[in-house]
């Protein structure tokens, strides 16, 4: 077949008032030329300015390929089909969620379902958080973690209501889940186009570009079900097939509670990167190329996820270094 | 629109079916096309309808939509349209447009039409008109409709959602609904010849059956990709299905239709994925669009020749459609390319 451009897809999650609908019509009004489509759920806020507005009922189901957590959004695979097959060809699609979805599946029907992967690609997840109300909505809603957990930009949004040591404070809450979203102030929605758009942080190509924090990665928490990261760095070279064995069974069995993974690898058998990021127990993974002149040669992995401490990550992780 | 080069790729030779076709380069990808009296109607991504006839050179254009043509039926020699527009549309083949009903910002995905009853579906809904009737019976479903079928007679209308189907029956001017069900998210749907069965293709790699009569499941499983196009065929009936490597026919005689049985398949392309199906049963043959644009077309027996109508684009096909006569095929692609021609034995 020929080669189509793949049309990316940015996802919008965040409470209902934290201000979803600000940056769209913000996004919106911005676009200069540019053709974007709006799929939007029924309990959505009123008042989108596009001409290109698509009504969604969030339908998330099974998979029947017995893999118990991949679940996917039945209601894109058939919006985005039928966006497709427009004449004009889509700069951009944006998907808003409502208020207590958990991204998840709109991220895993990007790796399960071959024609939405054909045609379209994962952009990033965009999180909206309301810098008064984050604070209560984490220990109230395990779908604002999950939100969080997930992003790749978060914007800390009506900053103007809190003082400087309260969006600290929020703003060290943040770190604590996911240390790796980038965190944007604004008080009224008020980002760069460019910062929110065309990331392309779903690419593989982007992976290699983190660089894991060894100050965050090893912190104690309140409770099992607070949502942490842990990363790991191995100076020493790794069994791939010693990885490929771990790994897979890790996914396989507590794939529910790793959100994302990520990471480069050094593997002693090959002189190319190799580098993969994973959704829950879904993941996409390829080399690429030589490493880099002058470059460390290291293997750094991440992991977002709730009951980290359980699953003898660290010990799995050193336990795959080549002898 | 404009007559489209037509050089056949590198190290094929043209096809005499090619030969005498009319190309068209309509610009926006073919969305459907389906039978309708003589000539075939095909829908298009811009929102235009196109009537091909056998006595005509060039297609009648209708400018129908304000958006994607999302799905068609043939009511007799009109057309239903549903678009992403939320109109449902009944379109004559002199142009006239007629509209039926306007859902707005909700798309019309699926629209059916069968003895004087006519249907369509928008969101969690379907509405159905019998015959002479303006108002519409509403019908409610848990989850956004993928499918709708009428059967041979018109009494029942299968409707196909998330975990399977409802059948609605009419019973004393009244629709009365079962359940069949299924895991996961059932799409295009349609009932045997016979009115026994029913099939879904869904939006995994399968589609799902049942025979109504005890409501027995029937998986068929194993495709590489989707099964989004089928067509039934032949005395047996087979049952052709796209998705496979080649058509994947079931046969649905006896009983017990496709259960513990191998499908016919036929018209094998090499490694493309077959996108396409329709039936050809003056030879008991199906036609077999494919992923890289080829056409071929096979008689029902896995040690019959296949025989090539086009060779490939490189475009996926995205719709066949045979008149009722069986004179003529159309052929469309993903980027509008559409193919008008007489069939010659």
């Amino acid at each position: 077949m020929v080669g189509t451009e793949q049309v990316p897809v940015t996802v919008l999650t965040g409470f209902l008032g934290a201000g979803k609908t600000t940056l769209l019509n913000r996004i919106l009004t911005e676009q200069h030329g540019h053709r974007y489509a709006v799929i939007v759920n029924e309990f959505g806020e009123e008042g989108i300015d596009n001409d290109l507005v698509v009504d969604a009922d969030e339908e998330v189901f099974e998979m029947n390929n017995g893999c118990i957590c991949c679940t996917v959004r039945g209601d894109l695979i058939r919006i985005l089909s039928g966006l497709m097959k427009r004449a004009d060809q889509l700069d951009a699609i944006i998907v808003e969620t409502t208020g207590l979805a958990d991204p998840a599946p709109v991220a895993q029907t990007f790796f399960v379902d071959d024609d939405v992967a054909s045609r379209t690609k994962l952009d990033a997840i965009v999180t909206v958080a309301d810098a008064v109300h984050l604070g209560a909505q984490l220990g109230e809603h395990h779908e604002a973690e999950e939100q969080i957990a997930f992003a790749d930009v978060v914007l800390l949004n009506k900053t103007d209501l809190v003082d400087a040591a309260g969006l600290d404070s929020v703003e060290t809450r943040i770190r604590k889940i996911n240390p790796y979203a980038k965190i944007i102030r604004t008080t009224r929605c008020e980002a760069e186009l460019n910062a929110v758009l065309g990331l392309d942080a779903f690419n593989l190509d982007r992976v290699m570009e983190f660089e894991p924090d060894f100050l965050e990665s090893d912190h104690a928490h309140d409770h099992d079900d607070d949502i942490t990261s842990i990363s790991f760095v191995s100076e020493t070279p790794l069994d791939i097939e010693k990885f490929q064995k771990w790994f897979g069974k890790l996914l396989q069995t507590r794939g529910q509670d790793i959100l994302r993974s990520k990471g480069i690898l050094n593997f002693s058998s090959t002189d190319d990167r190799y580098v993969f990021q994973g959704v829950h127990m879904l993941m996409d993974a390829s080399t690429m190329g030589a490493w880099p002149e002058g470059k460390a040669r290291n293997s750094r992995v991440v992991f977002i996820g709730r009951n980290l401490d359980s699953m003898g990550l660290k010990e799995g992780f050193e336990s795959c270094k080549a002898a | 629109m404009s007559q489209a080069p037509t050089k056949p790729p590198p190290g094929f030779r043209k096809t005499s079916f090619e030969e005498t076709a009319g190309l068209f380069d309509t610009g926006a990808p073919v969305t459907g096309a389906v039978a309708n009296g003589d000539g075939i109607a095909s829908t298009f991504g811009d929102g235009t309808v196109r009537f091909f006839h056998p006595s005509e050179t060039s297609p009648a254009e209708v400018h129908a939509h304000n958006g994607v043509v999302l799905c068609c039926a043939a009511e007799g020699d009109h057309l239903l349209t549903g678009g992403d527009d939320g109109k449902f549309l009944r379109i004559a083949p002199d142009g006239t447009v007629n509209e039926l009903a306007n859902f707005g910002s909700k798309w019309v995905d699926c629209v059916a039409a069968s003895n004087g009853l006519r249907a369509c579906s928008s969101g969690r809904k379907a509405y159905i008109w019998t015959s002479g009737r303006s108002e519409a019976t509403e019908l409610e479903h848990s989850s956004t409709v993928g499918g709708l079928a009428f059967d041979a007679k018109g009494s029942r209308l299968a409707v196909a959602h998330y975990g399977g189907v409802t059948v609605w029956e009419q019973k004393k001017h009244r629709w009365k609904k079962s359940k069949l069900f299924w895991q996961g998210s059932h799409g295009a749907i349609t009932f045997s010849p016979d009115g026994k069965f029913i099939v879904t293709a869904m939006q995994e790699n399968a589609l799902h059956g049942w025979r109504l009569r005890g409501k027995i499941d029937l998986a068929m499983t194993g495709y590489p990709s989707k099964a989004k196009s089928f067509a039934w065929v032949g005395e047996t009936p087979y049952l052709a299905t796209s998705g496979g490597y080649e058509a994947i026919c079931w046969p649905f005689d006896g009983p017990q239709g496709p259960m513990e049985r191998p499908p016919l398949c036929v018209g094998q392309h090499g490694e493309n994925i077959a996108t396409c199906v329709e039936a050809f049963p003056l030879l008991n043959a199906v036609f077999v669009g494919f992923q890289d644009g080829a056409v071929l077309v096979s008689e029902l027996q896995e040690t019959k020749d296949v025989m090539a109508l086009r060779g490939p684009t490189g475009i996926e096909v995205t719709a066949i459609a045979i008149n009722q006569p069986q004179s003529h095929l159309f052929v469309g692609d993903a980027r509008g390319h559409s193919l008008w021609a007489p069939l010659k034995n």
